[in-house]
């Protein structure tokens, strides 16, 4: 796994290098905005760490840029500023999650460890199929209009579903993008996800969004509208 | 009084009237006179007349033929009468017919009396004199000749004049009052100006005052313009001096931590220092946070928009607990407004849902009601937060709500963020409230202050 560091405090720049080495992921450093965001747009990274402070370049920009370019890894944030300001506009630029410093290394890796399970990258804002749209940075869904609430994990499911629209998903591959931890799931608990899932989109069964597949798994029934 | 305008027409209008009333007086007076000597002088050209026209009488007296005379002698209640008075004959003047005129006293030669009388409704204006013919023959007898003249068409005229006078002085008066109260209207429209703009600024339509005020009161627009700058760039210095220095001193911390955490020797010392680093983090988070607040609303602040807040932290949120299957739901009606810093707002409401995140078993849940009760002036929010987590013991939720709490003595997982909500409402004059939420969890209820109403 490759990650890319930007942070601008040597002394941290390194602590960190040195333990994320030590983990097992192969390290790119930047110390300020302009090396990182030319790091993120040019390495193949699954991962990057960015600290927003940065001189040249401030680390939100960098976040928006690489977004803008259509770079899809997950992006942890690492900052002093700790207030619910600054996390909104954090994760609104684009990143994935926010760590707020001092932190315990213990903490980031696992945080980073988790990105990367459940990368699914950064969709485009607005996914639409037939009757129903999601609007990705809001995470909301609606039906034919009408706003539906979803739990995260049946957000998750959709989300999964109808970027991988006609395509057949595995239980395994949609448990996969839920939870972190490799222990084994009852299965169960996806059908009962989808089933939630159904009767929250379709409750009068009209419109049919996603087929079971014995055996084989998921499939979501509608077309992707060409314009998302 | 309280209004400048109605102070100062009210001290204009009293010698105003003043003056009117001192010059109708003067004008009263000089017609009065004038007319006054107008009727002398026509008592006295009929009184030389009569004087002239006399003609003994053979059986004693005289009397005045009315061919020498103003004719108005022969015309009955005419307003004109003579008479001549001697000791044994009395003349009197056509016009007397019917009328009973007493026209005094008879007069010593040389004498003269000016008197008046009532003769039927009207006065009239008597003058007498004493006369004696002197001839050759005899002593002249004494002889008193009287002329009265009705003051009627007198009395009339000056009613006339006084009416007309007072009714042009008044209408004058009411003329020049109410220009002068357009006028000041005129001249104070810029005092209105300012009210309205102050108004502006305090609702947070705009952030400072306009320019071009008149003199006088450019130095107060100028004024007010640099104090509510000057205030806004204080705090935000103030807040970025705080913030700058969290920020230096996290990153040190930071260092110290992640220098210790893979230290090898893990002994007492290592702990020890460990913990003093996060309670330096603690401090740092709590201490300077709270200062930091801006702590109530700087004029001209624009309020704070409810739902785009709550949207915002609800996506943010999701991501950050994406661990977690969880649902935030969101009633808060468009158009409700936190009167207030954002910062601020952000940051209470943040805190809330991040902690009804972290307890609740899936369902959050954030709802508004604006409320203007009776008689305020404000629609004050009641801002909710609720979720089907474990709840909070009774027991402990006033320690959860207590200001300050000291790092020891936190209700563990309940940390320095309610604390910090609870400074917030304080200092924002609202009430919180916890108890137990319909979904089974913990519910707090906040009362924060809204739009002003009207």
């Amino acid at each position: 796994m490759r990650v890319l560091v930007v942070e601008d405090e040597a002394a941290l720049r390194e602590t960190l290098k040195t333990r994320l080495i030590e983990a097992g992921f192969t390290v790119d450093i930047a110390q300020d905005g302009e090396e990182g965001l030319f790091a993120g747009m040019e390495y193949p990274l699954d991962v990057a760490i960015i600290d927003l402070g940065l001189p040249k370049l401030a680390g939100l920009e960098v976040i928006r840029r690489l977004r803008a370019a259509r770079k899809a890894y997950p992006i942890l944030i690492l900052t002093a500023r700790d207030n619910w300001q600054d996390k909104v506009e954090g994760l609104q630029a684009g990143a994935d999650d926010y760590v707020p410093k001092p932190f315990h290394f213990e903490e980031v890796l696992a945080r980073l460890q988790a990105l990367l399970r459940r990368a699914g990258g950064w969709a485009s804002p607005e996914l639409k199929c037939g009757a129903i749209t999601l609007d990705t940075r809001a995470q909301t869904v609606s039906v034919e209009s009408q706003a539906v609430e979803l739990t995260t994990f049946e957000y998750r499911i959709l989300e999964h579903l109808m970027l991988r629209a006609g395509e057949v998903i595995s239980k395994g591959e949609l448990t996969e993008r839920l939870y972190d931890q490799d222990f084994e799931r009852d299965s169960n608990v996806i059908e009962v996800l989808v089933g939630r899932l159904r009767r929250k989109l379709d409750p009068e069964d009209r419109l049919k969004p996603i087929e079971t597949l014995r055996g084989r798994g998921y499939r979501f029934a509608l077309a992707r509208d060409q314009a998302t | 009084m309280h209004s400048l305008s109605r102070r100062l027409l009210v001290s204009v209008a009293v010698p105003l009237a003043l003056f009117f009333g001192v010059m109708m007086l003067v004008l009263d007076t000089g017609f009065r006179t004038l007319s006054e000597r107008q009727l002398h002088a026509l008592l006295d050209s009929q009184m030389v007349t009569l004087i002239a026209a006399a003609e003994p009488n053979p059986s004693g007296g005289y009397d005045a033929p009315l061919t020498g005379l103003d004719t108005r002698f022969g015309t009955p209640d005419s307003g004109l009468y003579a008479e001549i008075r001697s000791s044994n004959h009395v003349w009197s003047s056509p016009s007397t017919s019917g009328l009973q005129i007493d026209f005094g006293p008879p007069l010593a030669q040389g004498d003269r009396q000016f008197s008046y009388a009532m003769v039927g409704h009207g006065r009239v204006a008597i003058e007498s004199r004493g006369i004696s013919f002197q001839d050759e023959t005899k002593q002249g007898e004494p002889l008193t000749f009287s002329v009265a003249v009705s003051l009627t068409p007198y009395e009339q005229q000056l009613w006339v004049f006084r009416s007309r006078m007072l009714g042009w002085f008044t209408g004058l008066m009411l003329l020049l009052l109410v220009s002068l109260a357009a006028l000041l209207r005129r001249v104070l429209a810029p005092l209105r100006r300012l009210e309205r703009e102050i108004h502006q600024v305090e609702e947070g339509r705009s952030e400072t005052l306009g320019s071009g005020y008149p003199r006088e009161l450019s130095g107060v627009a100028l004024h007010l313009n640099a104090l509510l700058v000057g205030e806004r760039k204080r705090v935000a210095r103030y807040r970025d001096t705080l913030g700058n220095l969290a920020h230096g001193l996290k990153t040190p911390l930071t260092v110290m931590r992640s220098a210790l955490s893979s230290d090898v020797a893990s002994g007492t010392q290592t702990r020890t220092i460990s913990h003093e680093i996060d309670r330096m983090t603690d401090i740092i988070e709590h201490q300077l946070k709270r200062a930091a607040a801006s702590g109530g609303a700087l004029l001209g602040q624009a309020p704070v928009a409810v739902a785009a807040v709550a949207a915002d932290l609800r996506g943010t949120l999701l991501k950050v607990y994406a661990r977690k299957d969880l649902s935030i739901e969101l009633a808060i009606p468009e158009g409700s407004l936190f009167i207030g810093d954002r910062g601020d707002f952000i940051e209470l409401l943040g805190n809330l849902m991040d902690n009804a995140c972290k307890w609740c078993r899936q369902r959050v849940r954030v709802s508004v009601t604006v409320e203007s009760g009776r008689g305020e002036a404000r629609a004050n929010l009641t801002l909710v937060v609720e979720d089907d987590g474990p709840g909070i013991a009774e027991e402990n939720r006033a320690k959860v709500l207590e200001r300050g709490v000291r790092t020891d003595e936190k209700v563990p997982g309940h940390g320095l963020g309610l604390a910090m909500v609870h400074d917030t409402v304080d200092l924002y004059g609202g009430k919180l409230t916890v108890d137990t939420a319909p979904l089974g969890g913990a519910r707090f209820s906040l009362l924060l202050p809204g739009k002003k109403v009207g």
